[in-house]
């Protein structure tokens, strides 16, 4: 074998891996940040490796059935497989994996099929909890993909592509970022990730306090395990897509921690000051003014 | 010799041989229906399409049948699928009365489908077109009960008013071209007055649209499909209703083409699907029945192929042939295990049946790629249609209607996941606890679709190839793809086998490492065996949270349900009813009073003659 | 002996006065009489029908040349309806052999043999004073066998087909002194030849008095309010005569006058408007009826006034279209009165209501209204689909867009009535136990009809080679006058 595929082997290896470490990074970090805005002082950064590390090695002692065997392994097939066909890093061929330009169409699709495997692991464990949760994520899903379709749709017709690489390129120079080049779409879009992420306003899906984290409740041990590990990777993955359409994307790895960083933020931030919205209440939120933002960024590309 | 004729002759003869054998041989009307279905199968497939032409001359009118590229596509996708139901019919039906009657319609369905599609000539089109309406009729209403019968009233008044439109545009046509045949007419078209034009091109469209459940037309679709029998209800929905597609999309390019206003046809038919995708995927949200919420979806899907057809570019009509067939395979599989469910427990109300999964898990197994595919997740058929219609929107700079449509195809995760949840997941119910597997002969349909679906998401090209071909008949219309990747026309391609290589390599070192880790330790335990904050639901408890599933979904959609067009039409209907009412009363039943219409009617000709007969008295 | 037209009165005649004495002898001499007529009349119509769509055989009765004497003219036309009423006369007396069984069964068939005469007289005659006298008989055998059951119902609906069937004589017997007075002549050919002799004003009257008097027969609205009552008080078999037989015997001397005296633009404009009025107001009352004979009825005058609309166009295409519609109408409206009737006596009760779950008690006669009920709304692979299609055809021809969407909207609406009714006899419920069976004779005639229907429908050239020469026939006055006064 050459050594284009011999990187491209290693290329696989390493990027769920690092997106794993960011990601559960990341998870540490918020944990401290929410802990600081309620005056209190919250784990260690690292508290997520060793909760993850421990059920990992904790043996799992029941399980409902085929469905919910398999949740977990949906979940990961589709983070791990919408990184792949992100372009993590601006021409690095060790990070390419399998993205070629970079499907935007195909990886709203791909997005979706983890939480849909979650949905059927979650229905199989009978547990009423992981049932409502699901029906308001779902529901939720339909809210925020509106303003974020739109967004994608008035970037995709003002540049002619569906193709995220393609995208990165006309990003040359700090002044082209997508931000500034089509700030509604921008809007739309980071009003759309905030439900995206499941933070408050937007985290009725999970609601602790409500239906005990709703999805997640009846699975331990591995099944949890695979679960964070897959959350940490798809938040990772959602994040250096948003990097890529509306921040330039990014040469080195230093850059892309400090953009996705900065863009995590944004929700974090809003989730930590704001109280639970109901279902339908948060539908209609991105129905009204995300949409409308996303109206225009449309309206500004047509005419 | 394999001909149109010998087809169609085997279907129809078929037909009365099923209904002669269920009255000598038990079971013989199934079996025959399947034999000559099959048979059938193959000769459609052996039929060469681009044949030559056929003929029957009735009296003055001549009826004119050829195999186009076009048809061959369409015929397939019946053949296929009728074999299909006839087989999944074979036990699902068992012990029913009436056996004959049946397989007979259903043959005879299938037999009209196949004429539809290789028609050349419009009379023979509309002839199968009318047996098609009344066979399929005759099997909506088959339960006898009193509400199949108001769904089945309500499936042939709609139906025969788009027949009727159908018909007004072929008498139109017929008398600008003095010829019947779609050929001659297609080639006159150009030259006929935009008046008719316009009234040709909004009849055929409405007509076909009433078909393929176009909003708002479509209100005879939920009960038409939840009454008919299960087996019946997949080719239905599967290939029945696409005869409407087949019927628009040559409207579309034969006849609409050529007119000077075939942009806004397009943009009112794209319109007008995409927002039957949208508003039929909030019904089939707030559904509570499996067979509705699937009949629902039905329409919705069949939006999105109006929209593509619509959108008249390569890729857009390959989205909307693409999914015409896969819709095909994968609404039957769904009504099929929807049906599975209704033998075995009786009901199809979402609400009642739960916990199936490990009663069913072949069925359940087909729902799960069902759902998958519909959903438009990769790998599988869905998916590939789903991308295409988008690019093609996009190139279109269709910006809106893309919105549109992405909301369907995202609030229809909203149903598909209710829809297996509810009959396959959660608490079971004690009364199901005796529930088992379907028998072979329904699991081999719903298995064979399974794949089908699996192996078209991953080699679209397969299908794609018979489509292009229907492609060239519709027009001169070039789109490129391999057998596993596709392209579209900004250069962005897709490519399946990268795609479904890493999922299925991912997913199955997931399954491993699941499956491997301390296999031994862990158990499965009962659904009721859950964490409720300490307490244990007893055996008679059901914590299945399964009725209003949807709830903070409809309450967010509420003010869009609110309106309603079959509250409407049924209201037009009610008052029209009594108007009628009225109108009877001319007829006192009273001799005076026809004696007075006598009298009146003289005096008012004597006293009018000037003006009515242009005699002065 | 060489069969000559006047057999087809004649003999009818002849029975009709034969079958009282025959009476005395043998009730089953009765019933076989007219089973003997019809199938004599039909080897006549074998005979003369293919001469006739040649050339009108022209005969003269009692001697005298035309105009003076009485003529018969057994052109195209009159050839085509002659055989219709040939069959269906003859399965109409099949399925009476076992459904007449309420004594006095030879006034029955003696009423029947009489309205048989009357009809074919009206068909056949080439005289004006002539065709009252056969529409005298039709009429006065049409009352009593109205009345034929005895009961209240039924003597109140011959009473108010009496009444208006008054009208319709006397309206038409003026008309015919309006004529003779100013042009000397009874001569249905020899008056179209003189027509310009009568002043517009009386002519005016006399078109008047035509088309009210033979519009009552011909169930144009709104004169037909005797109609529903009729059909359905008198017995199945009789409603099948009226709707199969009378009616199109009344709708032809109309059309017969109206095309050789009148035919102008405005009276076919009126034609046509009458048609649409009668079709959409029947088929509306139709679909509010709870009785399944008068529905039938209303379906009848709806299908009368598609007809009429046909006839209204006036093209050669609109007239063979609606010669094939009237054929069509009496096969499948006498298969529907017949199942019908054995539906209504298996269920005891007239009402739609109470024929739930018949279809799967009496299967064979449910299955006839079934197929019945699928050919009249004009579905293939049955006539009507063909007949209803040609219609369109010519009305699309005439360029009246207008015309086309009404008369499918009234198609609608028959459908919608005749499935409710259709679906009401699949309407599982248990039925009780009911021994009476449909006998065979009654099944055997609506097999015989289903089988021409389908037939037809699947083959239509066959009926089809005779419509043109029995619509030029009948459109060309010209050829008319020639033929008649040879």
């Amino acid at each position: 074998m050459d050594s284009s595929t011999w990187l491209k082997i290693l290329g696989y290896i390493i990027t769920p891996i690092t997106a794993f470490v960011v990601g559960v990074t990341y998870g540490g970090i918020v944990r401290v940040i929410t802990a600081r805005v309620q005056n209190r002082f919250g784990p260690p950064i690292t508290q997520n490796f060793w909760d993850i590390i421990k059920l990992y090695s904790k043996k799992t002692a029941v399980h409902h059935g085929l469905m919910q065997h398999w949740g977990p392994v949906f979940a990961i097939t589709a983070s791990v497989t919408s990184l792949f066909f992100i372009p993590v890093l601006k021409d690095s061929p060790l990070w390419l994996n399998n993205s070629f330009n970079g499907d935007i169409i195909f990886l709203l699709y791909m997005m979706v099929f983890g939480s849909l495997g979650m949905a059927l692991g979650a229905g199989q464990t009978g547990n009423p909890n992981s049932a409502i949760g699901v029906a308001r994520g779902l529901a939720l899903m339909v809210g925020y993909e509106v303003p974020f379709v739109l967004a994608l749709v008035a970037i995709m017709i003002q540049f002619k592509t569906t193709s995220i690489a393609e995208l990165m390129a006309v990003q040359d120079g700090f002044s082209n970022w997508l931000i500034f080049q089509s700030p509604f779409a921008f809007i739309a879009a980071i009003l759309a990730f905030l439900g995206m992420m499941h933070y408050a306003p937007f985290d009725v899906t999970f609601a602790p306090a409500e239906i005990a984290s709703g999805p997640a409740s009846e699975f331990g041990g591995k099944y949890l395990a695979l679960m964070q590990t897959s959350g940490s990777i798809f938040t990772f993955a959602k994040l250096v897509l948003f990097t890529d359409i509306f921040l330039g994307g990014a040469g080195d790895l230093v850059t892309l921690i400090v953009k996705t960083f900065l863009l995590y933020m944004i929700p974090v931030l809003t989730g930590i000051v704001n109280p639970r919205y109901r279902t339908e209440q948060a539908i209609t939120f991105f129905w009204k003014w995300p949409t409308v933002f996303g109206i225009i960024a449309i309206l500004i590309v047509v005419l | 010799m394999i001909s149109v004729p010998v087809i169609l002759s085997v279907m129809f003869l078929g037909g009365v041989l099923a209904w002669l054998a269920n009255r000598f041989v038990p079971k013989g009307a199934s079996w025959t229906a399947a034999i000559i279905a099959a048979f059938a199968g193959y000769l459609v497939f052996a039929l060469p399409s681009c044949g030559g032409e056929y003929t029957l001359a009735l009296g003055s009118i001549t009826l004119v049948w050829k195999s186009t590229n076009y048809s061959a596509l369409f015929a397939m996708l019946v053949a296929v699928l009728g074999f299909l139901g006839i087989l999944y019919s074979m036990d699902f039906m068992a012990g029913k009365k009436n056996l004959g009657y049946y397989y007979m319609n259903f043959l005879f369905a299938l037999g009209a489908m196949l004429g539809i599609v290789y028609s050349q000539d419009l009379v023979s089109l509309f002839f199968f077109w009318e047996v098609m309406t009344w066979s399929s009729f005759m099997l909506v209403i088959y339960s006898g009960e009193e509400k199949s019968h108001k769904a089945g009233i309500k499936y042939f008044a709609y139906s025969a008013i788009g027949a009727y439109l159908i018909l007004s545009a072929i008498v139109i046509l017929y008398a600008q071209s003095n010829s019947f045949l779609l050929s001659e007419n297609v080639k006159m078209f150009s030259g006929m007055s935009l008046g008719t034009q316009i009234m040709v091109i909004s009849f055929l469209a409405l007509g076909f649209g009433v078909k393929s459940a176009m909003m708002p037309l479509h209100v005879w679709a939920p009960e038409a499909y939840k009454e008919s029998p299960s087996g019946f209800t997949a080719v239905f929905s599967g290939a029945l209703s696409k005869m409407g597609i087949f019927g628009l999309g040559l409207v579309v390019f034969k006849f609409a083409a050529n007119t000077e206003f075939f942009v806004y046809v397009r943009e009112t038919l794209a319109w007008l699907g995409g927002l039957t995708a949208m508003l039929a995927t909030f019904y089939a949200v707030i559904q509570s029945d499996a067979k509705k919420l699937l009949a629902y979806s039905s329409i919705g899907q069949l939006g999105y192929i109006i929209v593509g057809l619509a959108l008249g570019t390569p890729l857009g009509i390959m989205a909307a042939l693409f999914l015409t067939i896969m819709h095909g395979a994968f609404k039957a599989m769904l009504f099929m295990s929807a049906g599975a469910v209704y033998m075995r427990t009786g009901t199809t109300s979402l609400d009642d049946v739960s916990g199936l999964i490990t009663k069913m898990p072949l069925t359940f197994l087909t729902a799960l790629f069902g759902i998958i595919s519909v959903a438009g997740i990769p790998p599988l058929g869905g998916f590939i249609s789903k991308w295409m219609l988008y690019q093609a929107l996009l190139e279109t700079n269709h910006y809106f209607l893309i919105i549109v449509i992405f909301i369907a195809s995202t609030a229809a995760f909203l149903y598909l996941y209710r829809f297996i949840f509810s009959l396959f997941l959660g608490q079971r119910e004690k009364e199901f606890e005796h529930v088992k597997e379907v028998p072979w002969s329904m699991l081999v349909p719903m298995m064979l679709l399974t794949l089908f679906v699996l192996v078209a998401g991953v080699f679209p090209g397969l299908v794609l190839d018979p489509i292009g071909k229907a492609m060239g008949y519709l027009g001169n219309f070039k789109a490129s793809w391999e057998p596993q990747v596709v392209f579209s026309a900004w250069g962005e391609k897709i490519n399946m086998q990268v795609i479904a290589g890493t999922i299925g390599t991912i997913f199955i070192l997931g399954a491993l490492f699941i499956g491997f880790k301390n296999r031994k330790a862990t158990r499965v335990v009962s659904t009721k065996d859950i964490h409720t904050a300490g307490e244990i639901p007893t055996e008679n408890e059901n914590l299945t949270y399964a009725v209003n599933f949807n709830q903070p979904f409809e309450r967010a959609i509420a003010p869009i349900l609110k309106w309603s067009v079959d509250k409407l039409f049924n209201l037009l209907g009610e008052n029209l009813e009594s108007t009628f009412e009225y109108l009877r009363y001319v007829y006192t039943g009273n001799g005076q009073t026809y004696a007075m219409y006598v009298i009146l009617m003289v005096v008012i000709l004597i006293l009018f003659s000037g003006s009515i007969f242009g005699i002065h008295l | 002996m060489e069969f000559s037209p006047v057999l087809y009165i004649a003999i009818p005649l002849f029975a009709a006065f034969l079958i009282p004495l025959l009476g005395k002898v043998s009730k089953t001499l009765v019933k076989l009489t007219p089973g003997i007529v019809f199938l004599y009349l039909s080897y006549g119509s074998i005979l003369l029908f293919p001469k006739a769509m040649e050339k009108p055989i022209v005969q003269v009765v009692a001697g005298f040349k035309p105009p003076f004497g009485i003529s018969l003219y057994y052109g195209a036309t009159a050839a085509f309806l002659i055989t219709m009423v040939t069959i269906v006369g003859f399965v109409i007396w099949l399925y009476s052999y076992k459904f007449i069984i309420r004594e006095p069964i030879e006034k029955y068939y003696m009423l029947f043999m009489m309205l048989i005469t009357g009809s074919t007289g009206i068909l056949l005659t080439g005289d004006m004073f002539n065709m009252f006298v056969f529409l005298e008989i039709t009429s006065i055998a049409a009352y009593s066998l109205t009345a034929f059951l005895r009961d209240k119902d039924g003597a109140e609906a011959a009473f108010k087909y009496l009444l208006i069937g008054s009208f319709s004589s006397t309206f038409y017997l003026l008309s015919v002194m309006i004529i003779y007075s100013y042009t000397g002549t009874l001569n249905f050919a020899d008056i179209a030849g003189k027509i310009d002799l009568i002043p517009p004003m009386a002519k005016g009257f006399v078109l008047v008095l035509v088309l009210v008097g033979m519009g009552i027969e011909a169930e144009m609205f709104p004169l037909n309010g005797w109609a529903p009552d009729a059909y359905s008080q008198a017995p199945s078999p009789v409603g099948a005569v009226f709707g199969g037989i009378v009616v199109k015997a009344g709708l032809y001397a109309m059309i017969r006058i109206v095309f050789l005296f009148f035919k102008t633009p405005e009276v076919m404009q009126f034609l046509i408007f009458m048609g649409i009025l009668t079709l959409l107001i029947a088929e509306m009352a139709a679909m509010r009826q709870h009785q399944i004979k008068r529905m039938l009825a209303f379906s009848s005058i709806g299908q009368m006034g598609l007809v009429i609309i046909a006839l209204g166009i006036g093209t050669m295409g609109s007239t063979s279209a609606a010669l094939f519609q009237m054929f069509n109408h009496a096969l499948i409206k006498s298969l529907l009165f017949f199942a019908a009737g054995y539906l209504v006596f298996h269920s005891g009760s007239k009402q739609i209501e109470d024929l739930e779950g018949l279809g799967y008690d009496k299967p064979v006669t449910s299955f006839f209204f079934a197929v019945g009920a699928l050919a009249i709304i004009g579905l293939p692979p049955f006539s009507g689909f063909w007949s209803k299609l040609l219609i369109l055809v010519s009305v699309a021809k005439a360029g009246d867009i207008a015309i086309l969407l009404l008369i499918l909207t009234g198609s609608v609406i028959e459908a919608i009535y005749y499935l409710r009714a259709v679906v009401k006899l699949y309407t599982r419920k248990e039925v009780p136990d009911n021994v009476r069976r449909t006998p065979i004779s009654g099944l055997v005639a609506m097999g015989i009809l289903a089988a021409i229907i389908l037939y037809v429908g699947l083959y239509p050239g066959v009926i089809e080679k005779w419509l043109a020469p029995a619509a030029n026939n009948l459109l060309n006055a010209a050829d008319y006058i020639k033929a008649g006064l040879f």
